[in-house]
């Protein structure tokens, strides 16, 4: 609890905010920086993602080896992606973009995919009865059954690539992210605030954008070549190419030093603890927030000012959170917990309240007209009801909150992510090499088993809006 | 008009999924070039897995399915085609099914085009989506025309109705130039009218085009009227192969329409 009680005491040294001129000026290099970080990645993360998605979706062959080499790719963290393009690439921008568009080629591949894989299946066998090759079915079938899909993601991705280019920026990859990080380690929490809402702004803007882009999809040709623009301006120096065979070569075979191996289960164990508290945590912040923020079950008196505080908890990624806490309260799993729940009740709470609000009623009132308590109507009819949303919300989000608990102990919180980042500051790449593909099993696994469980309980009908909101 | 030749030779034909029992049952049927084939039969009795085995999409057992894809091509037993040459064939398959399976999200003339998907290759087709020649939408428009659909070329295929679906559907397979037409109840979403007139249409255009046309239907009295075969189908296996009964089939029973309505199309 005197945790907690550090936390409060911390909070007002975050206001009010720093805003001077001369400031928000200086902040113009980092804020361009980690937008065309963010469009560059994406837009290579789109071509090569719609090309693998198009792939994989219309079962062409090889289509398998490259679903599974995306989900790989996939369960890798973005900022352990990142670690590593930067060792690869070398510090800077260019390492950032390339880590995003790894990261967001393998998230769009693998979300492409699975939406071709689960399209209206009559059109698409007319077409296969016409004698049309796959590709061709690809081009007249699957992409414009999918288009609105593809669009929709495609914003979506792009919102979480600002985001994530923020993130990235903690670890070298510059932009807003190598700011926010300096504020922190300075104990500069009045520009950190600043930055935090200027992050906030952006993400708005980008949403904007992404709303924008649904009503009006020509705009792509707009926005794609100024994407493409960005690409060609962050291109990793070419030289870089045998400096960067070289390195990777040099992180095989993986290894671990003398006595790492007894440290292993206490590594793994962290992790899982830092992911299940952080979420547990957050279910039961997420629950209660939910309740109020859900429009047909609270006064608008309640819901709106609920929605806020979900938007400002979210809005801040799990990392920023993290580099906050650690630098007002030391490093510690527990510092993970606290900041992955923060972020995770954002998220869930926004979810839970649609669970809520999509809820059929007329079996609650069926329940209700038979004059039961309000007690029983909750547990015979509401909980019953809103359930199975939960339970996929909090496994879906759980599969995340792996990836991110591994994210956070670079920052301090200890676990895989912890021995990973030190390894990777003494420069012993084979010893990180070992840890990041532990990293890549324990999310897979994760990952399998929350797949598995989520068949059993007959929950998948939901699954394609994997984390739809981040 | 009925050529000797056969286009489709069914022999002994086992379909069966997983353990249960066969949904075709040692099945054979001989279809002659233009014969126009009503297959009917209980729901469940194996006529779309005949379908779908004639083109290759369900996989038989035993037995094997010939077809002549070109009067100039020697038969090919479907059995045994795998890839390009199974997609050769495809392409002079026109199919026709119930559901509705156009991309609501193209346009008709697209849609119709797709007939022409089995001969182009994949960059064609892509080029076709975006630049369409005058060529090809005249091609288009000359499907669309038989069908009696020509002024919708360049409507949203999602606009049109359930009756002006399984035309367009009918103009793609004309497109493919089909030696074979299978329709899988192609009217059993439509109302009598609407499916009395999508029938006589297929039938004609089969008829004009000395296409061979298998059909399965649910209502006996339009497999009397517009077909020169009746199958029955019970069980896998066939039950009865007999000529229609057009007399035990009065038109008033069809339609309460007094004209009868081969004439309404031959005008």
């Amino acid at each position: 609890m005197s945790t907690l009680a550090k936390l409060f005491g911390l909070a007002p040294q975050f206001f009010p905010p720093y805003f001077s001129f001369g400031y928000l000026k200086a902040l113009r290099e980092p804020v361009v920086e980690t937008l065309t970080m963010a469009a560059g990645g994406m837009a290579i993360a789109l071509v090569v993602g719609l090309i693998c998605g198009v792939w994989a979706g219309a079962r062409l062959p090889g289509g398998r080896l490259i679903y599974a080499a995306l989900a790989a790719l996939r369960s890798i963290p973005d900022l352990t992606l990142a670690i590593l393009c930067v060792i690869v690439v070398g510090i800077g921008h260019s390492a950032g973009m390339v880590a995003l568009a790894l990261f967001y080629t393998a998230a769009i591949g693998k979300i492409f995919a699975d939406l071709f894989l689960s399209a209206d299946q009559n059109p698409v066998t007319a077409l296969r009865s016409t004698g049309a090759s796959r590709l061709s079915v690809a081009f007249f079938g699957l992409i414009p059954l999918r288009l609105r899909d593809i669009l929709s993601y495609g914003c979506y991705e792009f919102e979480s690539a600002v985001r994530a280019s923020v993130v990235i920026g903690a670890v070298g990859a510059g932009g807003l992210g190598t700011e926010i990080v300096g504020a922190i380690n300075a104990l500069d929490y009045r520009r950190t605030t600043t930055l935090i809402l200027l992050l906030v702004v952006l993400i708005a803007l980008i949403d904007l954008l992404a709303r924008l882009l649904k009503h009006r999809p020509k705009l792509v040709g707009f926005i794609f070549p100024l994407m493409l623009i960005a690409v060609w301006a962050y291109r990793p120096p070419i030289q870089s190419v045998s400096h960067s065979a070289t390195t990777i070569a040099g992180m095989f075979p993986p290894m671990l030093p003398e006595g790492a191996l007894a440290k292993l289960p206490k590594l793994l164990l962290e992790t899982v603890e830092i992911a299940v508290g952080g979420t547990l945590l957050a279910i039961l912040a997420a629950l209660p927030l939910g309740l109020c923020a859900a429009r047909n079950l609270s006064p608008a008196l309640i819901s709106a000012p609920a929605r806020r505080v979900l938007e400002l908890l979210r809005s801040v990624p799990e990392v920023v959170w993290g580099l906050i806490f650690v630098s007002a309260l030391g490093v510690g799993p527990q510092i993970g917990i606290i900041a992955l729940a923060m972020h995770t009740a954002g998220s869930m709470g926004r979810l839970y309240a649609e669970s809520f609000e999509n809820i059929e009623f007329s079996p609650v009132r069926a329940v209700t007209a038979t004059g039961a308590p309000v007690l029983s109507v909750a547990t015979f009819a509401f909980i019953p009801l809103a359930l199975p949303p939960l339970a996929i919300h909090a496994l879906f989000r759980f599969e995340w909150n792996i990836r991110a608990a591994t994210i956070l102990g670079i920052i301090g919180a200890g676990g895989l992510g912890g021995a990973l980042y030190n390894a990777q500051q003494l420069f012993h790449y084979p010893e990180m090499m070992s840890y990041l593909l532990m990293i890549g099993v324990l999310v897979g696994s994760v990952d399998f088993l929350s797949g598995r469980l989520r068949r059993h309980w007959k929950l998948s009908a939901v699954a394609l809006d994997d984390g739809a909101i981040d | 008009m009925v050529d000797s030749n056969s286009v489709v030779e069914i022999q002994d034909l086992t379909v069966r999924f997983g353990k249960a029992e066969p949904v075709l049952n040692r099945l054979s049927l001989r279809v002659a070039r233009g014969e126009r084939v009503a297959v009917v039969g209980p729901s469940g009795a194996g006529k779309t897995t005949l379908f779908r085995s004639i083109n290759g999409f369900a996989r038989a057992e035993s037995g094997r399915i010939l077809v002549q894809r070109s009067l100039a091509a020697p038969p090919e037993d479907v059995t045994e085609l795998r890839g390009a040459a199974l997609r050769r064939l495809r392409s002079r398959i026109g199919v026709i099914s119930q559901r509705h399976d156009l991309v609501e999200a193209l346009a008709v003339y697209q849609n119709v085009m797709a007939g022409a998907l089995g001969r182009w290759s994949a960059l064609r087709a892509l080029r076709f989506l975006f630049l369409p020649s005058a060529g090809e939408l005249d091609e288009a428009a000359a499907a669309l025309r038989e069908v009696g659909l020509e002024h919708k070329l360049r409507v949203r295929t999602e606009s049109l109705s359930g009756g002006e679906h399984q035309r367009v559907a009918i103009a793609r397979a004309l497109v493919q130039r089909p030696v074979l037409l299978i329709a899988d109840e192609p009217v059993a979403s439509l109302d009598p009218d609407r499916a009395e007139q999508v029938l006589a249409l297929l039938s004609g255009l089969a008829e004009k085009r000395q296409v061979t046309l298998l059909c399965s239907l649910h209502q006996p009295a339009l497999a009397e009227q517009f077909f020169d075969r009746v199958v029955e189908i019970r069980h896998g296996e066939v039950v009865d192969d007999r000529a229609p009964r057009r007399d035990s089939y009065p038109l008033n029973r069809l339609s309460h329409d007094p004209v009868p309505f081969a004439a309404r199309f031959s005008a």
